[in-house]
Formats: C-alpha cells, structure tokens, sequence
C-alpha cells in the first residue's frame, strides 16, 4: 500500500570487504602527485605550449540581454598580428550546438549567434600571435546591439513574456520547468502534524571560482581531419563524442589530452565550450591555438555558478518532535542556459530528507531562465541547498517547539539498525552511525563547556553562538538522477550507464602501469589508485605508475564528480587485479609446479601458503609471461601479455519507476557528516569570529585519511564562504556587480578558524572495502552550523536567519529590524 | 587581461621625471608601486600612453622625523612605514591602521604616497592624512606647492594633484605625547578596502576635550574629514556620551551612497559605531 | 610599439632579453624564461599564484611589468628544489599534505620562503598571516599553515646541525636550479 510497494533492494556485489589486514588502504600515505606539483613541474593547460601557437581572446558581451545587429571586425582583422576574427554568426556555421542535458534541451552554440543572454557571453573571438594583441583587436570590434528586456528577479521570470523570453524557440516563457512531485502520503502526513514549521529560504549565487581557469590548447591536422585538445575537462573519455559531433567530426577525430587541473570542484565537469571554440578557431586559423580564460572571462562566463534558489519549506511534526513529512515549492533561477538540465534537483532528492526518519516527500520544482552566466556543476550540486532548508526547518521546529536542537536531532536520527535505509524518494542510505557522528562531534567540539560558556558571555553582553548541523552527504550518483524528473512524455536521453573504467598492466620488469579515463583535480586519484594497487599485488607504491589515457584510449569513464571516482576507480581497479591476479597464479603456478589455489600473493611474490621459500616475484613472472610463452602449455589462458581494462558500473542502483512514484536508488553510498561552529558576533558591526569549529564526517572506509581530511578542510572554507563571504550580485539590469576576485570574496586564513577533524567509518556493505567518496566534503554542512550558530548568538534579537550569504551588512539589517535592537 | 600598449620611461633623477611629466602631461602617469595602477591596466580601465618608472630614485625612499614632522618620500613602501619604529612614534594612527592595510607582497612595492595620488574612497591612507592634518608637497619641474590634506582628496579617484605634478613627500605633523589617537576598521576579510574607516585624535585638557579630529573613509566619493563630529567632541568630557554624540552627529552630516559592498543604512550604523569606539580609544591613549 | 632591453638575475642566473613595455612579469617569466612553475590566477593582485621574490621580497609578478625587473633580482618557485631533491619547506608541504590542486602552491612555498628567512621561528599566528597574504581554494589552509610550522622546525634542526660557516649570507642562498 506504499508508494515504495515495487521497490527493491539488489544484493551486494562487493568482493573487497573493509577489515583489519590491509596494509596500504588506510594510510596517510604521502601523495604520488606532489612531488612534481612541488617543484613547479606540475604541467597544467596553460603551461602547454606548441610551435606556432597562436593565442585567442573572447570578446563579451556588455548587455545582457540584446539582439546583435551587426559586428565590424575590419578593424580588428586589419591590426598586425590578428591571423582571424571569428564571430558567432560565422561559428554557428562550422559549428553545431553544445551539449545540454535539458529536456528539451536549451540550445547554446560556443558564442551568441544573432542574441546574448546575459552579461559576459562571447559575441566574437579573435585569434592573434599573443594575447596581448588578441586583447587589442578585441578592442577593435564594433557590435551594435539593441536591447532587450532584462529579467534578473526569477519570481518575476516565469510571468515574463514577449521579448523578455529568452528562448522563444523553446517556448513563451521563461520558465523551463514547473511539475510537482509527490513521495509517499505527503498531504496525509501534513494533515495529521500537530505543528508544521514554515520558512522561506533564500539560496544565493556563489560558485566554484578555481585558481585556475579553463583552458584548451587545440590543433587541427588537416592530413588526418583531426582535432587533439589539450584541455582541463572531465568527460571526454564518456561524452568527448558530442564535442566531437558539435566540430562535425567523427568521434573518432577528437583527442582530447587531459591537463592536470588546478581544482575544479564540479566547475570543469564537462568544459565543451571552451573546448569546442578552441578547436575551432585552431582549424580556421590553420595553427595550433591556446585560449585561456582570464578571470573575468571565467567569472562572467565560465557556466560554473552554483544554485541560486528561494524556497517556500514547510516540516510536519508531532507535538513530541516527530518529523513526519518535509514539502516545499523551490524556485531556482539557473541563468541564460540550462546545461544540466534540473539535475541538480534530482541530485538533491537523493538525501532531501536529510538523516532523519521522515515518512513523506513533496516538491513542486520551477526552474527559470534570466539573463545571468548559466549554473554549472558547483561542490554539493544542488543537494548543499537542501541540506541547509532541512536543517534550518529542524533549528526552526526546536525553536518553535521548545526542543533543544541537538535533542531533536537525536530523536528524528536514523538508527544504526534501520539500515540499508530507504528514504521517500526511493533512494536508500547504505550504512551509517549518525548517533556516533553526532557524539564524536559534540566532543571535539567540547560543546557543554562552550554552551556554559555561552551563558557567561550573555551575563557579560556578549554575543556567542552555537551552532550544529547534522548532514547527509551522497556518494557515487547514478546517472537516472539525471533524467529522472523529466516529464515522462520527455524524458529526454535516459542513460543508465554510469561506469568507470581503468587498464592495468604489469610489464617485463614487473612494474605496474595503470592508466586512468579522468583527469586530476586536486583530488587524489594517482595516489588512491596507487594505495588500491599497492593493497591487491602486495607491492610497494614505488613499483607502480599511474597515467592519463587520452580520449582516444580512454573507455568508459566518468571521473570525478558527486563524490564518485574513488569508489568506482577502485572497483575499476579490483576487477582489473582479479584478473591480473588470477593469470599471475596460473603462470606462476606452473613455474613453481605448484596448483594455483594453493598460492598466496605476499610481498610483490607469488608463493605457495605454509611454504616460505617456494615464490616467485612478481617480476620473475612478468618476465615470463611477457617474452617465454613456449615455456608455458599452448592453450589460450597462458597467453603472452599482463595486461587488462576494467569497467565497473555503478554498484547499487536501480530505474526510478515508471511512474515515477519513486526515482529507484540512484545514491546510495550514504556519507554523514555533522559540523559543530561556535561564533561571537557583534550586533553593531555584523562581524563575525569564529571561536571554536568541529567536523566529524563518516566517509566509510578511508583509503588515505589525510586526504580525506583536506576534503573536508577545504570544504569546510568553501561552505563558510558560501555562508558569509561569496555572492555572484546581478543588479536590475543583469550587470554583474563584483566581477573580480576584488569584489568577490573567497575567505583566506584569516577567515577560516581551524578546524578539528574527527572521522568515523562504517564501511559501505556495497563497495569494494566498504569505501564511501568524500570529495565533496564540509561544504554540505558548514552553511547550516555557520548560520544556525550566528543566529543562535544572536537570540537576544529573536532574529531567524533564512538564507545566504550572510555578509556583516546582512547581519547587522537583521539586528537593526529586531524589535529587540539595543542600537 | 592584459594592458593596453604604453610608453616606458625610467628617469634617472626627480628633475628628469618632472621634465618628462611636464612634457606628456597629457597622457603620462606616475609608476611607484603599481598595485594600483597596474590591476586598473590589466583590465584596460587605466589607459596611460607613457608610464613614468620612479622605482629607482632612491632619493625618493625615505621617511625620517624634519623638525615638529614626520616626513616619507614618494617612494617609501608601505612595508617599510607598517614597521617602523620611527613612523610608531610620530604618527601611531597610521602604524596602527596599517594593521589593515592590504597584505606582505602589495606592501613590499606598494607605496604611501601612491596610495593618495590614487584616492580610493575606501583606502585607509587618505583618512590618517586628514587626521593628521598632514600636507602633500607637491613638484612640477616649475613649481613646489604644498597642499593641505582638506584640500588633496578631491573625489573617487581624484586629487589636487595636477597631471605634471609629482607628489614627492608628505609631510605629517608629529602626534604630540599627550595626543590621543584610534583606528577603527570594519571590512569584509582583513586586508581589504575598508567598508567603513574612522581615525581620531583627541586632545583632553583638565577633564576636557580640547582638540579632535575624526576622518573617515568608506563614507563617499573620497576620504573626509567629520567636522560636526569634532564640533561635538569640542569642550566636552570625554566619556561614552560624548563620543555616541560624535557618532550620532557624524551620522546625520553624511549621506554615505557608495560602493557595492554595503548599503547607505550600513555604512551609517558604521560610522556612529567606529566612531564612538575610535574616540573611546583614543581617549584612553590620551590620558 | 618599442621594445627595451632588459637584464634580469633570475634564480641566479643573468637573463637577457628584449621586451615591449607592456609584458607582464608573470608572463616573462612563464613564456619568455620558460619558468612556468609560477602560475596566473587573477591578474589583478588578489590571489597571490604569481607570488615571486624581487629584490628580497615577496612580490605579485602580474602587478610588475618586466621592463621594471631590469637590474634587479627575481627568484621563483623552481630554485627551491628539485623533484628528487626537495627543500625542505617542499618536503614539509608533502608531508603535511600542504596542497592539493597545486596551483596555488608555488605562490604559497615563495611567502613561506621568505617568512622563515625573516623569522625562522614564527608562530601559528604570524604564518597565518602571512599564508593570508594569498589565496587557496582546495585546503582551507590548515595544512599549509601545519606545513609551514613544519618547514620551520626542519630548517631550525637543519641549522642546528649544520658545521659553522664564516659566511653568513650563504644561509640565505638557495641553489640556482633551472
């Protein structure tokens, strides 16, 4: 009789379990990346550089809404230099459209083509012998516009009409999105709360802002009919096709050669149009050609800002604290272009309901279109924001009910028993131990001594605040989020693949090779797949290499991204091993004439178990099995060669249902994490000091806990960033106010308090070692602690916080409007 | 983001550097520092035909105490001034601000004097200047003027100075040992532009206030001066309500429209607050 | 538009060459010196990824034009060390796990450099100011500060442990690595 009747949980397919005996997983072991990245010999986009590389720059749009009438590029093709000057009209010729993961999908080419859409949209691009003069031919171009009306207000947005829609191809209205989804007895549920909690949240627009911007150093053989790309993009091993499509080449005829990345954080997920202008322009010019975004170009233009969302939330209790059921209407203004698609709401309906046990879930979803730069992929897509609504309802119904917030929490947690945990979505918590998160936390925290600190520092009139936000954080993510709230009848490219795949091979010396389908980020992916190889061949770190495939040999891969690429790699990783491992006993147990079952792999050997001396290094056998294959019996399981490629799949995931009374499991490798942030305030200024700030995360298994702790750390910054200090400010006319890292606060030390890390770990039951991702880190739960603990030092003002950022200005406009206000 | 094309020259000696001002006054601009100038070339919003290089006039670098004042030369580094024992004792209002003043690598070649030709309103310099009724000694290869601090800061970007004049020294009163003195900042991260920035002297004679300055910065389209402020303060006791009255008096003269960063109603609550603490603090010093 | 002559001690190492007025010091020194361990983040002083030493100080090389470098002394991120010889600021940034992306590191090793040059013993304190002098998005800076701290005690060992030297300055003097 439940919405989740045909919903089901498949079995576990890990072969790897989580225990005390390994060796290498676990350990802080020191970086494989650091090394080069040290001594400045680490070899990003920009420091690619090729003979007779021309440079472009982009020119941009000062409007943001406006019909191009016309470009004059005489002048600027005439000054010394310039090899060309491409506009938009003459791109949209040699060039087709850029992917969008929207259904239907909203058209973008790799610069305007008759109309720009927001501040920043390239109008043309010009290709010169440096950037220099690039930039000076820019100056040189002459576009007339006409105006058009500017939508900045996304209530307003879904009313707009007439020339204020930005795709009229689309449709009439600016609004791309409206349905409501309802998950199990939602209205039942609200009809039966003894309390129901509103509040309406706002969700500013901040994004990822990496120290480096995206690139592509691009060259076109005109022998071959073929692109190669240096370029700092994730997914030109899984969808480096539709770049190829947009160039209207085969998809054979595009290399992409990935750059190590000078961070991402979802901002560089699938870096086509950069990518696909750069390859183009490399083609018209006859030349190899490196555009790199400057800041502003990244700022205005870099299709990376993050969610930018009001909501109107309501949370249905019972007198006792009860959490019953969760519902809300969200309007999320997504800018100029809809790449993604709503996914990043999809994403959030994995854990919407946060770690409690709450029977129902509804939502009506309106997505906008405004003239602003476009969202992008930004650390948490989408499901931050729902972290910080479920945890501002929670600190609401405390208040309201009289609850200590910390206990109410504790009542509505999800116990250690209660999982694999399906949750109303239909998306199940694998494992967890909030109750063991939430103590640990509250200990490094040393909460009672502060909370009896606090009540001092109130007698002295001064204003210190706790705050503790409990949060889930998803690993892992199928790729049905993606499609799975699309409307039926559209459902648009319903991909149910979302692999990882890896080569291994160990070559006649016996060192082992691994090449990746993903690209660095600032991640770790040399050193966990290091510590995984280490782990299942018994070697020492120092005999294995890992390297990058390009995209004409990579398969298969979807990198990094939702927390996923440790945990796939890694299962990428043990069935390339299982197969290596098992054709090494064969081979090695016919050297030592021993049966194969009988071997055991110990310290880079294979030897027989009880039997010390009878072994063979793995070297001997790779020796062997690489150039003696008449020293082995004729049949195929002996032949020459220790290599393999692995694909691994998403290992929990099932179809949403038909429909779509539930999404089918789509996250399941459940992390949690709980964040403990004591503040002092001052009411007549609004600043902020941090006194005190803990977070305990539950990644699973760890494979390198001083990693994961930099995740964290640096999640953690991003998430107080978030809350206080970073917002993209449009103003009424879609100008973007504080394009530059001047005006656009990224916290440095000074901001950031020192953190006490605390970690948890119950493994996974479904991946290999029961390792959950953890690469999004603190900033899924930061914003909550941050705000709840400025609100809470702020109770004297009976103030309620209800979104972010939270700047000192914002701050003290709450305290001047309390009532309450001594100032 | 790079610059638009330009003209180097790098003189040898200050009359040579005025000469080639006199001459491009049209189109030339001083470079000391360049952590000013040269973000505002990167974005093509600074267009010079002719960058005038003074970083090697050595004679240019100095701050030493001439008589009742603290005199720094054009090419004093803010790091140089920031650490100064010399420059803690004679002028403590402007030690103690540049606690607040941007961060190591702009100090390094960044340079006081740069930092006032350039007059952001929210800059920290300009405020101690007026507080400290200092004066700008300002050369043409013609003519040497010395402007009082009141009357350098004309508005956002704009000063007294005129295109072939080189700002050569500013000449800065020594604070007086009964002297009081506060700095009070509120900016978005340290190191930033000041949101909101007031400096105060204070005097106090037989329990009362004799003398005040107040200036601010953050507060318009240049630094400036809070008479009614001081107005207030005169002759009064020091004490937490005179100094709310300062707040509350420097308040109603201004009309703080400015920047992105923080509305007219927040710099105001700023400017009654830094106020009143910057006074409180000074007349602790003062005592 | 003209070009200058310039000549520029660079890790050690006189360069000369000919430039228009308008080039970027991080941009002589990236392409020009082929020295791209320094990296461009902003090109507006903010971030600090630039971050190199002229004349004895740390300095923001996309706020300097090259023409100014003329005569004076420039040492970047690649004179620290080699990648089978770290320094031991390199070395301690590796051990704390100082970094992730990397991007920002060069500019981050170049203030520790001269920070313990300066003051061989800092506090918490005093090298959190100065790791705010620039901008990280990766580790929230916790580690980079337990690295920095880290770098001062293997240095301090180090000198300790080091035979007397008449030359004073030597302690100052990296190796010129290319």
């Amino acid at each position: 009789m439940s919405h989740l009747d045909n919903h089901y949980i498949p079995a576990s397919k890990q072969r790897e379990t989580p225990g005390p005996g390994l060796n290498w997983i676990g350990k802080s072991m020191k970086r494989v990346e650091d090394p080069r990245l040290l001594a400045g010999k680490g070899r990003y986009v920009d420091d690619v550089v090729l003979p007779n590389m021309a440079h472009a720059a982009v020119l941009r749009s000062p409007h943001a809404h406006a019909r191009i009438k016309s470009i004059d590029v005489s002048k600027a093709e005439a000054l010394p230099g310039v090899a060309l000057v491409m506009t938009g009209a003459q791109a949209f010729e040699l060039t087709g459209p850029i992917a969008s993961f929207a259904s239907p999908p909203v058209v973008q080419y790799c610069m305007a083509v008759d109309r720009v859409r927001h501040v920043g949209e390239a109008v043309a691009a010009v290709v010169a012998e440096d950037r220099y003069v690039a930039e000076d031919a820019l100056d040189l171009i002459e576009v007339e516009y006409e105006l058009l009306p500017v939508t900045v207000d996304p209530e307003a947005a879904a009313t707009a009409t007439g020339e204020a829609v930005l795709h009229p191809d689309r449709g009439p209205t600016n609004c791309v999105f409206d349905n409501s989804f309802k998950f199990g007895t939602v209205d039942e549920d609200f009809a039966k709360a003894d309390v129901v909690v509103k509040r309406r949240i706002k969700w500013g627009r901040s994004g990822a802002q990496p120290l480096e911007t995206c690139g592509t150093v691009a060259e076109f053989d005109e022998g071959t009919g073929k692109y190669t790309a240096y370029a700092n993009s994730n997914f030109y091993a899984a969808i480096g096709f539709i770049v190829a499509g947009a160039l209207k080449v085969p998809a054979t005829h595009l290399k992409v050669i990935p750059t190590i990345a000078g961070g991402s954080f979802g901002s560089k997920l699938f870096n086509h149009k950069n990518l696909t202008l750069t390859c183009m322009l490399a083609r018209a010019a006859g030349q190899p050609v490196k555009y790199m975004e400057d800041r502003l170009d990244n700022i205005l233009n870099a299709d990376a800002h993050g969610s930018d969302r009001i909501y109107d939330a309501e949370l249905a209790l019972r007198k006792d604290g009860t959490m019953l059921s969760l519902r809300f209407t969200v309007v999320d203004d997504y800018g100029a272009y809809l790449q993604y698609g709503i996914g990043t709401h999809g994403n959030a309906l994995s854990q919407v309901t946060g770690p409690y046990r709450i029977g129902s879930f509804g939502m009506r979803l309106i997505a906008v279109v405004t003239n602003k730069c476009q969202q992008g992929a930004y650390r948490g897509f989408g499901s931050e924001v729902t972290n910080f609504v479920m945890e501002r309802l929670v600190d609401a119904a405390a208040d309201q009910l009289g609850f200590d917030p910390v206990e109410l929490r504790r009542k509505n947690l999800i116990l250690p028993h209660e999982f694999p945990y399906v949750m109303p979505t239909g998306n199940i918590y694998d494992s967890g131990n909030y109750q063991a998160v939430l103590a640990k936390a509250l200990e490094l925290a040393s909460y009672d001594r502060w909370k009896a600190k606090q009540a001092e520092a109130r007698k002295e009139g001064r204003y210190v605040g706790i705050g503790v936000a409990t949060c889930q954080e998803r690993s892992v993510y199928s790729p049905t989020e993606w499609w799975s709230l699309n409307p039926l009848e559209t459902p648009g490219f319903a991909l149910t693949s979302a692999p990882e795949g890896v080569s291994v091979r160990i070559d006649p010396t016996g060192k082992i090779f691994a090449q990746l389908n993903a690209p660095f980020w600032g991640n770790s992916p040399e050193t966990v797949v290091t510590q995984v190889l280490a782990e299942q061949f018994t070697v020492d770190p120092s005999d294995i290499t890992i390297g990058y495939a390009d995209s004409d040999a990579a398969f298969n891969g979807f990198g990094p991204g939702g927390s996923r690429f440790t945990v796939m790699v890694t299962g990428a990783i043990v069935t390339a091993t299982t197969r290596l491992k098992a054709k090494l006993r064969k081979l090695a147990g016919h050297m030592l004439e021993a049966d194969e079952n009988d071997l055991e792999f110990r310290n880079g050997k294979v030897g027989v178990k009880g039997a010390p001396g009878l072994e063979k290094s793995i070297a001997d056998v790779a020796l062997m099995a690489n150039f003696f294959r008449m020293s082995f019996p004729d049949t195929p399981e002996f032949d020459s060669g220790l290599e393999t490629t692995a694909v691994y799949d998403h290992p929990l995931t099932t179809p949403p249902a038909e429909d779509r009374r539930h999404l089918g499991i789509f996250y399941p490798i459940m992390g949690h994490m709980c964040h403990v942030a004591v503040v002092e305030v001052d009411p007549l200024t609004g600043k902020i000091d941090f006194l005190d700030y803990a977070a305990v995360h539950d990644a699973g298994t760890m494979v390198n806990p001083i990693t994961l702790g930099g995740h964290i750390m640096g999640g953690t910054a991003m998430g107080i960033g978030t809350a206080v200090y970073e917002e993209f400010r449009y103003d009424e006319n879609g100008q973007l106010l504080n394009a530059s890292f001047a005006d656009y606060h990224i916290p440095t030390a000074h901001e950031i308090p020192k953190v006490k890390i605390g970690h948890i770990e119950t493994p996974s039951p479904y991946t290999e070692y029961g390792i959950k991702g953890g690469g999004e880190g603190g900033r899924m739960g930061a914003p909550s602690a941050v705000v709840r603990a400025v609100e809470d030092a702020l109770k004297p003002f009976k103030i309620s916080i209800d979104g972010v950022p939270i700047p000192p200005s914002k701050i003290r406009d709450l305290v001047r409007a309390s009532p309450a206000a001594a100032a | 983001m790079k610059p638009a094309s330009f003209e180097y020259a790098r003189p040898q000696s200050v009359a040579e550097a005025l000469s080639v001002l006199s001459a491009r006054a049209s189109d030339a601009k001083v470079l000391a520092g360049g952590q000013s100038l040269v973000p505002m070339m990167n974005f093509r919003m600074a267009r010079p035909g002719l960058l005038v290089d003074i970083n090697r006039l050595e004679e240019l670098n100095y701050h030493r105490i001439e008589g009742p004042d603290l005199v720094i030369g054009a090419l004093a580094r803010h790091a140089a001034l920031r650490s100064s024992t010399l420059v803690r004792a004679a002028c403590p209002l402007m030690a103690e601000a540049y606690q607040h003043v941007a961060h190591g690598p702009i100090r390094n070649r960044g340079t006081l004097c740069g930092n006032l030709c350039h007059a952001d309103p929210a800059s920290e310099m300009p405020a101690i200047l007026l507080a400290t009724e200092g004066v700008l000694v300002l050369k043409s290869s013609s003519s040497e003027r010395r402007v009082p601090a009141d009357e350098f800061f004309r508005s956002t970007y704009e000063t007294a100075a005129r295109p072939d004049e080189l700002l050569t020294e500013v000449r800065i009163p020594a604070a007086p040992d009964q002297q009081g003195w506060g700095f009070q900042e509120v900016s978005v991260r340290k190191g930033d532009f000041a949101l909101v920035g007031i400096a105060a002297t204070l005097k106090v004679e037989n329990g009362k206030i004799v003398g005040a300055t107040v200036a601010a910065c953050g507060v318009g389209e240049r630094a400036r001066r809070l008479p009614a402020a001081e107005a207030a303060l005169t002759r009064a006791i020091p004490g937490k309500g005179a100094f709310s009255e300062a707040g509350e008096a420097a308040v109603a003269a201004l009309d703080p429209h400015f920047g992105v960063h923080a509305d007219a109603a927040y710099r105001r609550d700023l400017v009654r607050t830094l106020t009143a603490r910057a006074l409180s603090d000074a007349a602790e010093r003062a005592a | 538009m003209s070009t200058i002559n310039i000549t520029v001690k660079v890790n050690g190492k006189p360069r000369k060459a000919t430039v228009p007025p308008r080039l970027l010091l991080s941009d002589f020194i990236r392409q020009n010196l082929n020295l791209p361990g320094t990296h461009v983040g902003c090109e507006h002083g903010v971030c600090g990824c630039c971050t190199v030493i002229v004349d004895g100080a740390p300095a923001r090389s996309c706020l300097m034009f090259a023409v100014q470098a003329d005569g004076s002394e420039i040492t970047t991120v690649e004179s620290l060390g080699r990648v089978d010889s770290l320094h031991p600021i390199q070395q301690a940034f590796w051990e704390e796990h100082g970094l992730q992306c990397g991007f920002c590191t060069p500019g981050m090793l170049i203030l520790a450099y001269d920070l313990l040059q300066r003051n061989p013993n800092p506090t918490e304190e005093e090298v959190r100011d100065v790791v705010s002098d620039n901008l990280c998005r990766c580790t929230g800076y916790q580690n980079i500060i337990n690295s920095i701290l880290k770098a001062a005690g293997k240095m301090r060992d180090a000198e300790a442990n080091a035979p007397a030297r008449a030359d004073v300055a030597a302690v100052s003097k990296m190796e010129a690595v290319q």
